[in-house]
């Protein structure tokens, strides 16, 4: 017999002191002084010199109650083997573990992993039943508790290492849970990994079930060496007015010798159009920096790649680049306004780089259906508008076009509910604060796209702004109020119309009603809005297997309708997927390569292009010790774990599986209740003197 | 002598009465005189007219000392009394009823009238204890350990008996006896000497 806390032991010296109390104290020594103890002494009184044991029954249950407390918080348990732990008999449910990250195809992983997945299938009895679980950085059931050894052997068979990178933690829970379902007695998760330290991040609160035994394979090498790129930094330049991509690609040498002579190629559509050599250190990184090239077109697709080595997925880098689309802006003015009407609205636009303003002056009676057509946002500044004119902004909006208006003192807007009624507010009458104190924008709704980049603190300042004079305005029941001034009326004001968005500014874009245009956050404020309402989002060159791409999201298309329309996505393998819109409209990278996004239906978009790259940090194969693992979902590991050895089940679990110690509490409770029926009936039948 | 639970100890109640009882004596003009003993005579002042002082001046240097005993001092004692008189023992007699009579024989035989004041403290008589504890003799320093609860109606039965005893004893030898309890008031010890002296002066 085994304890889990011996040093509870210690308390069975408390044994001794009823014991000590019993033989070894007096009486207490108070004294009385008495005239003569003459009568006294004729009394046949029995005086207690030293006391006596008197009912030995009575200590005895006491020292026994004792003894059982003590020896139960010491957790007292029988240590078995592990199988034995694991239970005598029964069947077994055994849960198979296959690491298929990218990293298993190096050399022969995975024939090895697939090999021992059917040694472990072959250990699988007529009453046992098993399942298989391939797990990445995510994890699959593929086969579940089946007592089938040829379905078992056909699903390893089936799989292939893939492109995610190793995580145990996902694998561990769904393995907890699956075993955790089963009723069978013996429970046993089997994992077979390369055990690559990168992929283990903690227990990450895995916990296996209690009875659960974790039989680690490791099957990776102690030697490895591995050569891998690294992430390319993309610089973009403008030479001739044309957009150039300078590209820095890297090569990580994982392994303790040098690596010279390193071929780093870089591609573009399929082209190598530039090689370069590098020689890198044991364990260290190199980088070249390539030619800058223009990209000709949209979804231009570019690869920095090396020879490939044993490890091939992380020996080249995707990316795509495309030349730079600006938002195509116009700006309406009133009949007659001067030159300098939109000084500072068109300053500051032209400042735009990423993404470039394309502006272009209208006067808002000249604004025809082609100038719309082709443009992505409008700005009426200061304008007023006839009704043609507002039926055909109106269309504009409702096809998905952004338009701005600025409510100068001139601004009008054609009345009554009509087609035109895609204000979001009702026009009221001017409001002068030349007189006395000037308005400032009093509160912001930092939660919108627009005011989101100034939530931080030092980020904008609109309160030094002053407002002399501004529009008073009616929201609508639709819209949404975005800044107020001090006094509470609105400053701007958002509604969306059909695809489209408006922004009413209640007061004017120019010094004409306020001094915003010469504060340094006007610039950004001007950027933000016109951006929200192009819907402009900046596109990432590449992303990582297992991020989502969210096909819904495609580049935005000016003048174009944007109803969800049906997409393919063509994967690097050639496998297609539809998304149709009425499931979610986005998929999980799971390869590394190219995916295409096409969108079907008349005014469909243009192709979408995006790169596709392995998680870099699965190419360093230096391995953990898989006793760690062991250790952090079971609490505990006994010894050391050799590749495919049963670990035994921990000290902690024999001692949860037996649950001795409340026996032996309960056990001592029920003494300790016979210790009061006895001693209350001596003291019915006469003084207690134990 | 020395154990008082009230404020005052057996021995300051016995000079108390004792000296009002010299008082008394000397306004009548009687001859007074003192004799203190605890095993042996440790004070004797002759009877006289003119030694109150002397008494109570003895009386005031009292002290209890040694363990005491009736018969030798008392023996003794009578041997040096050549008239007759009214002897007055104070004492809390811790001895035998029988042992009292035959220590106190001696001093009747000669014709004197004799006065026994047997002092008690109120602890003595009602044992009024409720430790376990070692009780010590004041005397010999003997100490026995003692459950009161367990003896105290033994004990004060004991107590009565004894009493009983040494009141069944003495008046069946004509010797005035009177137990007094020292929470009570000298009055009790005083009227008891002055019917005596009352009684024996119509004899005379």
């Amino acid at each position: 017999m085994s304890f889990l806390t011996p040093l509870f032991l210690l308390g069975l010296a408390g044994l001794a002191v009823p014991v000590i109390i019993h033989l070894i104290q007096r009486e207490r020594k108070n004294v009385v002084q008495f005239p003569s103890l003459m009568f006294l002494q004729r009394i046949p009184y029995q005086s207690v010199q030293r006391r006596r044991i008197r009912n030995w029954p009575l200590l005895l249950l006491r020292l026994a109650a004792l003894a059982l407390i003590v020896a139960a918080f010491a957790r007292p348990f029988f240590r078995r083997p592990a199988l034995a732990a694991a239970g005598a008999g029964g069947p077994r449910e055994v849960v198979i573990l296959i690491d298929n990250s990218y990293s298993m195809g190096y050399g022969d992983r995975w024939s090895r992993a697939t090999a021992a997945a059917r040694e472990a299938i072959g250990q699988v009895g007529p009453s046992d039943r098993a399942s298989i679980v391939f797990f990445s950085s995510s994890a699959e059931v593929a086969l579940k508790s089946t007592p089938d050894r040829s379905r078992l052997n056909g699903a390893v068979s089936a799989k292939k290492p893939g492109s995610g990178a190793t995580r145990y933690g996902p694998a561990l829970k769904l393995a907890g849970s699956l075993a955790s379902e089963s009723s069978l007695p013996r429970r046993e998760v089997v994992m077979i990994s390369d055990f690559q330290r990168a992929g283990w991040q903690g227990a990450e609160g895995v916990r296996l079930p209690d009875g659960v035994m974790l039989t680690p394979r490791a099957i990776g090498e102690d030697n490895t060496s591995n050569l891998s790129v690294t992430p390319v930094s993309l610089q973009r330049s403008t030479f001739s007015e044309q957009d150039r991509v300078t590209v820095t690609g890297g090569v990580t040498n994982h392994s303790p010798s040098a690596a010279s002579n390193v071929e780093l190629s870089l591609e573009v559509d399929g082209r190598s159009v530039q090689t370069e050599r590098v020689s890198v250190e044991p364990n260290s990184s190199a980088s070249v920096t390539f030619a800058p090239f223009t990209p000709a077109a949209r979804n231009t697709r570019g690869t920095v790649r090396i020879a490939a080595d044993k490890l091939p997925l992380d020996n080249a880098f995707h990316f795509v680049v495309s030349p730079k689309e600006s938002i195509r802006i116009i700006i309406a003015e009133r009949p007659g306004a001067t030159r300098d009407a939109s000084l500072y609205l068109s300053r500051a636009l032209a400042l735009g780089e990423t993404p470039p303003f394309d502006i272009a002056t209208r006067s808002v009676d000249a604004l025809s259906t082609d100038d719309l057509q082709r443009a992505s946002v409008v700005i009426l500044n200061d304008a007023p508008v006839a009704q043609l004119t507002g039926e055909r902004l109106a269309a504009f909006v409702s096809k998905g076009g952004g338009l701005l208006i600025g409510l100068g003192s001139r601004a009008t807007w054609p009345a009554g509910a009509g087609s035109t009624d895609i204000l979001g507010a009702t026009l009221g009458q001017p409001v002068d604060r030349t007189t006395g104190q000037a308005a400032r924008l009093g509160a912001l709704e930092y939660g919108d796209p627009i005011f989101e980049a100034f939530r931080a603190p030092r980020s904008g300042d609109f309160s030094g702004a002053r407002f002399y004079s501004y529009r008073t305005v009616t929201p609508a029941k639709d819209a949404q109020v975005l800044a107020r001034f001090d006094d509470g009326a609105p400053a701007l004001v958002a509604r969306r119309v059909g695809n489209g968005r408006v922004l009413l500014w209640t007061s004017s874009l120019d010094l004409q009603g306020n001094d915003l245009p010469l504060k340094a956050v006007f610039l950004p404020f001007v950027h933000r809005m016109v951006t929200t309402l192009a819907s402009y989002t900046e596109r990432p060159s590449w992303l990582t297997v297992g991020d989502v791409l969210e096909a819904g999201r495609a580049a935005p298309v000016p003048g174009t309708t944007r109803q969800v329309q049906p997409r393919v996505v063509l994967a690097p393998s050639g496998e297609r997927v539809t998304l149709d819109g009425e499931g979610p409209d986005v998929l999980e990278l799971t390869e590394q390569g190219f995916y295409e996004v096409r969108a079907q239906g008349r005014d469909a978009a243009p192709p979408m292009t995006v790169a596709s790259n392995v998680d870099l940090s699965e190419s360093d194969l230096s391995p953990m010790d898989p006793q760690e693992v062991v250790a952090g979902v079971l609490g505990r590991a006994d010894g050391a774990v050799p590749a495919g050895t049963n670990v035994s089940t921990t000290d902690l679990e024999q001692e949860r599986n037996q649950r001795v110690w409340w026996y032996l509490l309960f056990a001592g409770v029920v003494i300790l209740g016979m210790e009061t029926l006895v001693g209350n009936r001596i003291s019915r039948s006469g003084p207690v003197q134990v | 002598m020395g154990f008082g639970t009230r404020g005052v100890t057996k021995l300051e109640y016995a000079k108390m009465l004792a000296g009002c009882l010299t008082y008394l004596v000397h306004k009548q003009r009687d001859r007074v005189g003192l004799v203190a003993f605890d095993s042996d005579i440790v004070a004797h002042v002759p009877p006289s007219a003119k030694h109150m002082d002397v008494v109570l001046h003895v009386l005031d240097r009292l002290t209890p000392a040694a363990p005491g005993s009736l018969r030798a001092p008392l023996h003794k004692m009578a041997e040096h009394f050549g008239r007759r008189g009214l002897l007055v023992l104070i004492s809390d007699l811790y001895e035998d009823p029988d042992a009292v009579l035959e220590a106190v024989g001696p001093l009747r035989f000669r014709g004197n009238d004799l006065i026994v004041f047997h002092l008690l403290d109120p602890a003595e008589l009602d044992f009024t204890f409720d430790t376990p504890s070692a009780f010590e003799d004041l005397e010999s320093g003997v100490q026995i350990p003692v459950v009161p609860d367990k003896l105290a109606e033994q004990y004060r039965t004991l107590v009565r008996a004894h009493i009983n005893g040494l009141q069944e004893r003495f008046s069946a030898n004509r010797i005035d006896y009177t137990m007094v309890n020292t929470s009570s008031p000298l009055d009790h010890a005083l009227f008891s000497y002055l019917t005596t002296r009352e009684r024996l002066t119509r004899v005379r």
